[in-house]
């Protein structure tokens, strides 16, 4: 039965060619929109390189105080984290480490900005960075202040231009000169709390690490020793939390969570409204209005396309087809028409993402369309045709057998 | 023949609604797009009020750790005295963070005459400000050595600011209350406003207070004003000379240039995404009421025919055919500007009503070009019925 649905879906669609290409041209390019959206948001927010035991860490960035009168918040400081953080017990490992800021520096007359970050030594074994060549610092070279740097790729090349190897060689930024220990794969900017160009140890900081401030320019993360430790992590952070006095007799309370990545990524360090609730509220409003219109125009033509078959209606209908048989041989029909729509979709979406990546807008940041993208067009496919189908389809079952064959 | 054509159209009222729900939600949507083009290019339009070519920013962490101010005023006086004689230099001037193309804000309100204003940027400068970024002083004077002496501060204020609180009246010599929580003020000039988030925002409401010695607790910004000449070689000499001062800083040298394009393409690209979403959104509205359209008249062709044949002329026949979908098109932008009134009626996003009001404008007639576009050729196709050929049909 479904193959005989498909035939006549075929025919119907070969019939008139203008709706089809109607029909076609609003399902691909919504669905084009839709996957490279999610393509992105997918690659931003999914892109594991280089924190590889993402489903087992929570994450630190934000602590935030508030009194009566003042209100403050941020990225926390190394001695907080220190203090509060490091001394948890159910996380197996807890890595402390600053933001990216930047600085410039100058060689051959040229001038190279470089992000740096300040790191401690579990940062290069809670995070699986790839490495290129060379190695991390460890702990001894962080306790006795060293200059080594861990670089990327990126400014080795800008550096030290086509150097085969670097390890040993040094590398001058911020007026300081740092012995670079290893070379890492990029991580691309919109991995924002792990980007960096240039890792070095946080004892070297030209800020004093040691500063009795609560807020600073570190997070943190807390790994699990498996899945079923997050949970305990977490409450344990926020009890540790609890106790916290306030820094000074402006604040009344201090609020700091460990959260997922996901959670954290869209953290905005205000404790009333989620960062999260944004992110959702925004693109469920663009995807709302970008599959509105695509729908109602889509309704528009098949209540169009389904008059024009008012006459085998009315001759299936007179042969005793019940209502409800029509209603779905005009859904499935539908289905049809929108996973072929689907198809073309994707294969824009492809080209689409080819030029986005090709033309480089974020550096080190390449989309790609993967499983969950396309498990997620076939759903939105899905959706459009049962939604633009239902209505057309109950008011082809409410025609009259009799106007319907008289008509012709 | 207004009412004949609108009892035809109730005749159909189903078709006929979700056609004006499709002409209503994109006419909603041109409006959205248009009020963000029109913003952005109002303010495009406005000059930028300072200049930015050749103006470099120097951000240090680590303002020093003492308490005795004027030893750190020395510091800094002998810094700027040793960039001053630099070969490349020529302004050299202190500020707050919240520069021109930076993200940062710093805002307060301002009173006046029991009249409260919120969200006014406040710049904390020097003396060379005003020559440095080239601001327009438009009535009094721009700060002096030995303003900071003053019990009550002196403060300028941008054009904006002025408008807000005295109209045409001139400010000079009035006095604003509650800045930051301190003492009242005194305005002893004003400026031109600056846009200072990107050449296609809006200037905004501002005022410069000068640097006193408590500032240089949390100072960490710098910008320097070199000759065109001066290049990355400068560039490198001039971080070694910071960097030899300012011994426990990170420091980090900017170009405006660099960061008004940055800021720029924040606000450019998500304009050109949902510009290109609009186009094809339009595409798609556009065939589908041009396929409708198409196809309720070859189901109208008896009617039409009929028409044709009581003498009825093809130009009388398209035009009514396109007035039918003329009058259907008002109907949706009626209730289109009903919902669209209601942004500068309650001031949804704090934007000017003339942007408002001519993104409605605008919008209505793409709308109606649009329907009058996409009914022309069907119509067309109408008026070429042949009576005998219609009728013989039936």
């Amino acid at each position: 039965m479904l193959k005989n649905y498909f035939k006549i879906a075929v025919a119907v669609l070969k019939r008139r060619k203008f709706f089809t290409f109607i029909s076609l041209f609003g399902i691909s390019f919504t669905l084009t929109i839709l996957m490279v959206l999610t393509a992105f948001i997918q690659n931003v927010i999914g892109n594991d390189y280089p924190d590889k035991k993402r489903d087992r860490s929570l994450y630190i960035s934000t602590i935030e105080q508030k009194g009566k009168n003042a209100m403050s918040s941020g990225a926390l400081s190394y001695y907080f984290l220190n203090k509060y953080a490091a001394t948890l017990k159910s996380p197996e490992k807890v890595t402390i480490f600053s933001g990216a800021n930047s600085t410039n520096t100058y060689v051959n007359n040229k001038k190279i900005s470089i992000d740096y970050k300040y790191v401690d030594a579990n940062y290069w074994s809670v995070l699986d960075y790839d490495f290129l060549e060379g190695k991390p610092f460890d702990a001894r070279q962080i306790e006795n202040g060293e200059h080594v740097a861990v670089i990327s790729e990126g400014i080795k090349k800008q550096y030290f231009g086509d150097d085969p190897s670097v390890v040993g060689k040094y590398i001058e930024a911020d007026n300081v000169q740092y012995r670079v220990s290893g070379v890492v794969k990029d991580v691309p900017v919109t991995t924002y709390m792990l980007y960096s160009e240039i890792y070095i140890p946080y004892t070297v900081s030209k800020t004093d690490y040691r500063n009795k401030n609560y807020g600073g320019g570190y997070v943190a993360i807390l790994l699990g020793a498996s899945k079923a430790d997050l949970q305990k992590m977490h409450d344990e952070y926020e009890d540790v939390i609890k106790r916290v006095p306030p820094e000074n007799k402006d604040f009344e309370n201090v609020y700091s969570h460990a959260y997922g990545y996901i959670r954290s990524y869209v953290n905005t360090g205000n404790e009333e409204n989620s960062g999260l609730t944004y992110a959702i509220t925004a693109i469920a409003i663009f995807a709302l209005i970008v599959m509105l219109l695509p729908t109602i125009n889509l309704i528009n033509v098949n209540v169009t396309r389904i008059m024009e078959r008012s006459s085998e209606i009315g001759v299936r209908k007179a042969f005793g087809a019940s209502s409800q048989t029509l209603v779905y041989q005009f859904i499935v029909e539908n289905l049809i028409l929108t996973l072929i729509g689907g198809l073309i979709g994707v294969l824009l979406s492809y080209i689409v993402i080819q030029i986005l990546n090709s033309a480089d807008l974020i550096p080190n940041f390449k989309m790609s369309l993967n499983f969950t993208v396309l498990v997620l067009a076939l759903f939105i496919c899905l959706f459009f045709g049962l939604i633009s189908g239902v209505y057309p389809a109950w008011r082809m079952s409410k025609l009259d057998v009799v106007t319907a064959l008289k008509e012709q | 023949m207004f009412k004949h054509l609108f009892t035809l159209i109730w005749n159909k009222k189903k078709r006929n609604l979700l056609m004006l729900a499709e002409m209503l939600i994109s006419f909603l949507v041109i409006f959205a797009l248009f009020t963000l083009v029109v913003f952005y290019y109002t303010n495009y339009r406005k000059p930028l009020g300072f200049e930015y070519e050749n103006v470099w920013v120097v951000s240090f962490s680590n303002p020093p750790n003492t308490n005795n101010m004027d030893s750190v005023k020395l510091m800094y006086d002998g810094l700027k005295q040793s960039l001053k004689s630099l070969p490349e230099t020529r302004e050299i001037s202190f500020c707050s963070g919240n520069i021109p193309f930076y993200n940062n804000q710093w805002e307060t309100s301002a009173r006046y005459n029991g009249k409260n204003v919120n969200h006014v940027n406040i710049y904390t400068v020097d003396d060379n400000y005003k020559n440095l970024m080239k601001l327009q002083l438009l009535e009094g004077r721009w700060f002096e050595r030995g303003d900071e002496i003053f019990k009550d501060r002196p403060v300028i204020i941008n054009e904006s600011l002025k408008k807000e609180f005295f109209g045409n009246e001139s400010p000079i010599g009035k006095y604003l209350g509650d800045i930051l929580g301190g003492n009242r003020t005194k305005i002893i000039g004003v400026v031109g406003s600056v846009k200072a988030r990107g050449d296609y925002t809006m200037p905004g409401l501002g005022m410069y207070q000068q640097i006193d010695t408590g500032s240089y607790r949390w100072l960490d910004r710098m910008m320097v004003k070199v000759s065109p000449r001066a290049d990355a070689a400068f560039e490198g000499h001039l971080y070694k000379t910071l960097a030899s001062v300012l011994k426990n800083s990170n420091i980090e040298i900017e170009h405006l240039v660099d960061k008004r394009r940055t800021i720029n393409y924040f606000t450019l690209v998500p304009m050109i995404v949902s510009l290109i979403v609009a186009i094809f959104l339009i595409i798609n509205v556009a065939l589908g009421l041009f396929g409708v359209l198409w196809y309720n008249i070859n189901k109208r062709k008896g009617e039409i025919g009929i028409r044709r044949a009581i003498g009825a002329s093809g130009k009388s026949v398209s035009v009514q055919l396109v007035s039918e979908s003329m009058i259907l098109a008002t109907l949706s932008l009626i209730i289109g500007t009903f919902f669209a009134m209601q942004f500068p009626l309650l001031n949804v996003f704090d934007l000017p009503t003339s942007v408002y009001i001519t993104a409605i404008v605008l919008s209505i007639i793409f709308i109606y070009l649009l329907v009058f576009i996409c009914s022309l050729y069907p119509g067309k196709q109408a008026a070429s019925i042949y009576p005998a050929v219609a009728l013989h049909e039936e």
